[in-house]
């Protein structure tokens, strides 16, 4: 516990720099007066916190082992509806679709990310501008660029069928093949992600010096060399500090999927959220959906804990 | 926490390890390449939102008008509740980022200053509320709402989206907090300031960006959020924008130009902050301040 928590506030100190070393650590002295103020300053944050965030995760804690919908309490069941849950074959459909998601998500968003910020540090004619228009998939709504999407690839009128079968690739229906669709989700939440990941990786390559790059020219490094044993070992906290964010953006992601297929076609786009969320205000059923939701949450937790042990590492290292 | 906060605190805190060169872009003659490359990458990539626009001004079946008209704004507004929706939209968020900022505020100056362990599991907790799905806290939220009958109450919809962005609210202005020097609030305690009143006088006055970051943070969770809406809200004048162009996408999906223009009004105001106010667009919080939805 002390060492996460600990962990957990270099990585909040840490992160105001974004891996630039250590920020303006020196040892704070504690305020000795005003315990009271402090106190009466951290009570309505508590309040709310036990209210909106605890109150509901032991409600649902409570839920998951019963039997009841959005009206009734129902009785206690035990650990019948995880068991049902675990048995079902759609559960696992969409805990798999959960991983391609995040994973692609991760990854992708990272690697067009990384590359897009490598170009732009270089000195390009209009760079800023670049920059600016590349953060708007981040900055428009979902609801919005969900609507977009929609209308780009939705029907067999639509934009992009239309050049793909002038291109000679057929009838390509973007959203109404099962793997099309997982496909056109996952470039989507690419194309959301990426600016984050470009921002991240922008503000985190302004800290290596120059000079390093251009000794290791010197030094006749191939670019790739220069990459996997200058740049990567550099940026790596940020990059970790991002896997992590993006990891919890994607596992948690509702909209983006929600919008553009609805998890269909045949389920094939349902994630563990839009199953949750089915089962719960569509099917009515709250144990098995706060299960589902319990679950993932659970995976999520020892995947974001992993992931800071690697950037405690990285730290002393 | 990005870049606003990046460089205050670099520039603040530790100006010696950053000394200016470092931040010289590479200079490499000869590539031209990458010019064409991140131009035909940023056409691309701005497609979709482009054709928002394109499409918004673009006259609908039966009308008169031949190249761009704003017709399509004019008959939103009078054909949908779309008035309402910009309305609880504006109201809901506002009220959010007004709450979440006074609430954080003195809270991430108690995480920022205390240095014990009661103070850091805290941080501990919030971080582990920030990573949690929504959608656990939305079910029993519906339950317990249903029965003090906040379902369909745009006041709900304010308790949930403060409750999700007060845990990164608080990480990202204790952050900011950490790179204000404590030396000026001792100052001005022996002068005969209370800790309060350094608080106020000295911390948060110095604060600004940092507020900035926060309460642009929260304007766009509250802002863009369709999950939290879809589940509380039910009738249409309740609708906040994203519903309501959800709905209204269902309803007339032919009709593209319409839809556009809701999808314009949509996007209008974060894209104006983000130009006008980009040094202080924290791109998803705690740096994004480990903001999870």
């Amino acid at each position: 516990m002390s060492a996460v928590s600990e962990g957990l506030e270099k990585a909040r100190r840490g992160v105001g720099v974004a891996g630039v070393g250590r920020p303006g650590a020196s040892p704070r002295r504690r305020p000795t007066r005003g315990a009271l103020t402090l106190i009466l300053f951290a009570v309505p944050s508590l309040i709310l916190l036990l209210l909106i965030n605890l109150y509901p995760l032991v409600y649902a804690a409570l839920q998951s082992v019963r039997n009841g919908t959005l009206i009734k309490t129902g009785t206690f069941v035990g650990l019948e509806n995880y068991a049902n849950i675990l048995t079902q074959s759609a559960f696992w459909d969409s805990a798999l679709f959960t991983l391609i998601f995040t994973v692609t998500g991760v990854f992708g968003s990272w690697a067009a990310g990384l590359a897009l910020a490598m170009v732009l540090r270089t000195k390009i004619p209009a760079g800023g501008l670049f920059k600016v228009l590349l953060l708007l998939p981040w900055v428009v709504p979902v609801v919005v660029s969900a609507t977009s999407w929609n209308w780009l690839v939705a029907t067999p009128q639509s934009p992009l069928p239309v050049l793909a079968e002038s291109l000679g690739f057929g009838n390509v229906l973007f959203l109404s093949s099962p793997i099309l669709a997982k496909i056109t989700v996952c470039v989507f939440k690419v194309w959301i992600s990426f600016p984050f990941m470009m921002m991240m990786m922008s503000s985190a390559l302004t800290s290596v010096d120059v000079n390093v790059y251009e000794a290791a020219k010197v030094d006749g490094a191939s670019g790739w060399q220069t990459f996997r044993s200058i740049t990567m070992p550099l940026i790596s906290r940020s990059t970790y500090i991002s896997w992590i964010l993006m990891t919890i953006f994607c596992v948690n992601d509702f909209p983006t999927i929600f919008l553009l297929t609805g998890g269909g076609p045949v389920n094939s786009t349902t994630s563990l959220v839009v199953m949750a969320y089915r089962t719960v205000f569509q099917d009515f059923q709250t144990g098995p959906g706060v299960s589902i939701a319990f679950l993932m949450t659970g995976v999520l937790v020892i995947v974001s804990v992993v992931l800071y042990r690697q950037i405690a590492k990285v730290n002393i290292e | 926490m990005t870049e606003t906060m990046l460089e205050h605190s670099t520039a603040t805190v530790s100006p010696q390890t950053a000394p200016r060169r470092k931040s010289r872009p590479l200079d490499e003659r000869g590539k031209w390449w990458r010019f064409v490359v991140i131009l035909v990458v940023t056409m691309i990539v701005i497609v979709p939102i482009v054709a928002v626009g394109y499409l918004s001004l673009q006259p609908g079946q039966g009308s008169s008008a031949n190249g761009f008209t704003f017709e399509n704004f004019g008959l939103v507004f009078t054909q949908t509740n779309i008035a309402y929706w910009l309305e609880n939209s504006l109201g809901v968020t506002l009220v959010t980022v007004l709450i979440a900022v006074a609430v954080a505020a003195p809270a991430g100056y108690v995480l920022s200053r205390v240095r014990n362990k009661l103070v850091s599991s805290y941080s501990l907790v919030l971080f582990v509320v920030q990573s949690l799905p929504v959608i656990t806290a939305v079910i029993p939220l519906f339950i317990l709402f249903a029965k003090l009958n906040l379902v369909d109450n745009l006041g709900g919809v304010v308790i949930v989206y403060v409750g999700s962005t007060l845990s990164v609210a608080i990480w990202m202005l204790a952050a900011y907090y950490d790179s204000i020097p404590i030396s000026l609030e001792e100052a001005a305690w022996m002068d005969g300031c209370s800790l309060f009143g350094g608080f106020l006088r000295v911390v948060l006055r110095n604060s600004l960006p940092g507020i900035l970051s926060t309460a642009i943070f929260s304007f766009l969770l509250a802002w863009n959020d369709y999950l939290v809406a879809v589940v509380f809200l039910r009738s249409d004048v309740n609708y906040t924008l994203p519903v309501g162009l959800e709905t209204f996408f269902q309803q007339n999906s032919t009709n593209w130009g319409l839809v556009m223009a809701v999808a314009v009004i949509m996007m209008l105001p974060p894209v104006i902050m983000f130009a006008a106010l980009n040094k202080y667009f924290s791109v998803g919080g705690i740096g994004g301040a480990l903001a999870g939805r």
